[in-house]
């Protein structure tokens, strides 16, 4: 008989705990609480089929309610009401022939979905729901509302992204070639010609921000409805990167990262911070900013980790792959975007097979520290 | 009994063989419908991979596609450990270790990365052309390294497995045709061949997505990801549809004429103080007569099925009850003790699997000579359903109750492979000789 292999390093040595520690505390959210929410009412409702359920596109409604949609076989639209006595993902249905959520934005109007499909991009409306009333444990009663087509944005072209000014009244967006403003009676309006290229974000002047030709953004005025092209320089390292953005509500900053997962802040009239820190992978993929200023989001494809941006202390860490043990068991790899929840949560929107509305809730602080 | 703290995932099937207590009532299994005859009509014999001695695991067991057994040695809690695919040599009455794997696939144990330590349900035979397809699976640390965690290095050009590896074996002149990585940095959970497509589908881990690779132009598709626990097995059906389970114990259908992956709205059987959740498949055999299929799960307190894949919009499944012992229902029994597996039908046209079983003070205090655990044989009659306890399995030094799968051969013996021991082996159950036939392995199983 041949004798077993024996180890190549020491057991005990720092090295080995080390990785160990790494392995079982590190791999999987360090820090915080991930829960992983079903596309349905749990237990009373089927989810969304699983090759239609990948959520790429959320927005936040003032009452805290989220609204998504999603992309697959088939788009459907949702609205996920995780608070008050209700606890519910509730899906509103499907637009005809769309296959791909790219935006949805909640207006004083009611929330305005642009789903891409065989034709042009679409905008689907319909009235902000208010759930609270609902009691999901005893017993209740709600309807689907009428999902109304507004038709293509602009003919033959996909909507790239799209985003509501700070009055809530006016949506600006893009498609693979224009910008274009939707106005509170659903109505299009080509602003210009460009190049659609990743998402657009509003900006702490109220000024409207997208990736524009070259290494710069440009900028669109919603009061003056005025568009500035070329506005600002992108710090070096963008690459062809598609930006996303992360708007901290309370300063109206605006947090990017580069190609190579570098993190920039964005503030209107000051232009790009230098380089804040590094995400631990490349690409920075979604990401939100609670109340107090860090930014929680996702980096790397295939299997993301988590990372903290935290302001006050000039870091970013890894919290690890995603993974919630409340409510479902499941790992999170694939994330399509983000948003800041009611109570600072941050609510994710799984791009996967089966995706689920991830809530989580970041480690509280010791303010007494 | 909480684990201590630092143990790992795989420690706890090591065991000890010796925790023996004496003075204990008579055994009372609640899933036993008759008692053991004795052993002689069943006659057992235990192989150990003695030219493997770093194996402790054996997760897969097929027939072959000329009838003969073949099982694969695995390496999984040993740094650099490899697999070495195994088959029983019955004029010797013995093992042939025909290669080690991972030398084949140029992705040596010494790498430096997570090794091609194991095959994990992933044999799947090919009959017009005389070849055992194999499938690699992670988990085998680095050289190095005490621990391979795939989540923790999925990113890490270093350690990173570099994928399941596929390997072609011409089983008429021992030869490996060809090998190529069918699932990059994942490992191959369960692997099924369908042989009128020239279709190979798997699941990945830790991913859990669902993948077809075509033999012909050797190009995978990445169907998307099922869910977070691995099914253990894939089946295929008489119209070419492919089966599997989810998180939440419900059929996954994959049908190529939609080119869909499909949930079932019901969940397959579980216990009624559980959800479903986590009862995926573990193994599933298919009738002779290809109708229906029989199948356990991979959960504590796993249930026996019969499922009829060709009925209705969604198949019948009968629930055959649970497939072990009663249990303290507040206290989550391991996975690894309350185990069903190598679900196999002999030449007698009968089903049989084998059953954990263990001491438990309360519900089976099994008296000496049992051991704590035990694996047992069952012999299931298709058409009364009734259940014989035929034999046990008996390990020389440790426990042999958790069978990965089983396999008739050409001669109508069942084999079974082991997990838990060290080395890991396989058992031969000669059968009554008014219970074999030649060629019992046909039809064969394509799945692993």
């Amino acid at each position: 008989m041949q004798t077993k292999s024996k180890l190549r390093f020491d057991p005990n040595s720092p090295r080995i705990k080390e990785y160990l520690d790494q392995v079982h505390h590190h791999t999987f959210m360090g820090e915080g609480t991930m829960v992983a929410f079903p596309t349905c009412l749990p237990g009373m409702t089927i989810q969304i089929p699983l090759d239609e359920s990948h959520i790429t596109a959320l927005a936040a409604a003032p009452d805290g309610t989220v609204y998504g949609a999603t992309s697959g076989r088939r788009s459907h639209l949702f609205i996920a009401s995780l608070h008050w006595l209700n606890g519910i993902v509730f899906d509103l249905g499907m637009p005809a022939g769309a296959t791909q959520g790219a935006a949805v934005c909640c207006t004083d109007a009611g929330f305005v979905a642009f789903v891409n499909g065989a034709r042009g991009g679409r905008a689907i409306s319909a009235p902000l729901l208010d759930l609270a009333p609902e009691d999901l444990i005893q017993e209740w009663g709600f309807e689907r509302p009428d999902l109304t087509d507004h038709g293509e944005c602009v003919a033959g072209e996909a909507v790239v992204h799209a985003v509501v000014d700070a009055s809530r009244k006016t949506i600006v967006g893009t498609t693979t070639r224009h910008i274009f403003t939707m106005d509170a009676s659903f109505k299009v309006h080509v602003v210009a010609e460009a190049p659609g290229n990743g998402r657009i974000a509003v900006a702490s002047r109220g000024g409207i921000f997208g990736r524009d030709e070259g290494a710069t953004l440009w900028r669109y005025d919603p009061a003056s409805q005025s568009l500035e092209r070329k506005a600002v320089k992108l710090p070096e390292g963008f690459g062809d990167q598609p930006p996303l953005w992360a708007t901290d509500r309370h300063t109206g900053v605006l947090y990017t990262a580069d190609a190579q997962g570098t993190l920039y802040s964005f503030h209107e009239g000051q232009g790009f911070s230098g380089p804040l820190g590094r995400a631990p992978l490349a690409p920075v993929g979604p990401m939100a900013v609670t109340f107090d200023g860090r930014v929680f989001g996702f980096c790397g494809d295939e299997m993301a980790k988590m990372f903290c941006y935290d302001p006050a202390a000039r870091t970013v860490s890894n919290l690890g792959v995603a993974v919630s043990v409340l409510e479902r068991r499941r790992y999170g790899y694939v994330f399509g975007d983000a948003v800041t929840g009611r109570d600072g949560e941050i609510i994710f929107g799984e791009d996967d097979n089966g995706g689920h509305v991830w809530m989580y809730f970041p480690r509280i602080r010791d303010a007494r520290a | 009994m909480m684990q201590p703290k630092g143990i790992g995932r795989r420690d706890f099937m090591r065991a000890g063989a010796g925790i023996v207590s004496a003075g204990l009532a008579v055994a009372q299994a609640s899933g036993a419908q008759n008692a053991a005859p004795d052993a002689e009509p069943y006659k057992v014999h235990w192989y150990p991979f003695t030219e493997h001695p770093d194996s402790d695991t054996c997760w897969s067991l097929s027939v072959g596609p000329d009838g003969r057994i073949y099982a694969a040695a695995c390496a999984e809690g040993v740094p650099g450990g490899v697999v070495k695919p195994v088959r029983y040599n019955e004029q010797k009455d013995g093992l042939d270790y025909l290669f080690n794997l991972a030398e084949m696939v140029d992705d040596p144990g010494d790498s430096g990365h997570a090794t091609q330590c194991k095959i994990h349900y992933s044999f799947a035979p090919s009959m017009h052309d005389h070849v055992m397809y194999m499938a690699t699976h992670l988990s085998g640390p680095p050289i190095d390294l005490p621990v391979y965690n795939p989540w923790y290095s999925w990113h890490d050009k270093k350690r990173l497995f570099r994928g399941a590896a596929l390997l072609a074996f011409d089983t008429q002149h021992d030869r490996v045709l060809w090998w190529d990585t069918m699932i990059p940095k994942e490992g191959c959970r369960c692997l099924l061949h369908d042989e009128e497509r020239g279709l190979l589908y798997a699941i990945s881990y830790p991913r859990d997505h669902f993948f077809i690779y075509d033999l012909k132009t050797r190009q995978r598709r990445d169907l998307g990801r099922i869910g977070s626990i691995n099914s253990q097995t894939v089946f295929l059906d008489r119209r070419h549809r492919v089966w599997t389970t989810n998180d939440y114990g419900h059929l996954v259908r994959y049908t190529p004429d939609t080119d869909r992956l499909e949930i079932s709205p019901d969940t397959l059987p579980h216990a009624n103080y559980q959800t479903g959740w986590h009862s995926v498949f573990y193994d599933v055999a298919p009738a002779p007569d290809r109708e229906c299929v029989y199948a356990s799960t991979w959960c504590p307190n796993p249930h026996l099925m019969r499922i009829w894949p060709n009925e209705g919009e969604w198949p019948r499944i009968e629930d055959l009850g649970p497939a072990t012992q009663d249990r303290d229902l507040t206290f989550p029994v391991d996975m690894f003790r309350d185990h069903c597996g190598g679900l196999v039908f002999g030449g007698d046209g009968k089903l049989y699997y084998v059953a954990s079983r263990w001491r438990d003070p309360v519900y089976n205090p099994l008296p000496p000579p049992h051991k704590e655990r035990e694996g047992v044989v069952w012999r299931l009659d298709p058409r009364t359903l009734e259940r014989t306890e035929v034999t046990r399995l008996v390990h020389p030094n440790g426990f042999a109750h958790y069978v990965s799968r089983g396999a008739v051969d050409h001669n109508g013996d069942l084999f079974f492979g082991h997990v838990g021991s060290n080395p890991c082996g396989i058992f031969k159950v000669s059968m009554p000789a008014d219970r074999k036939r030649e060629n019992a392995h046909l039809p064969i199983r394509m799945w692993g």
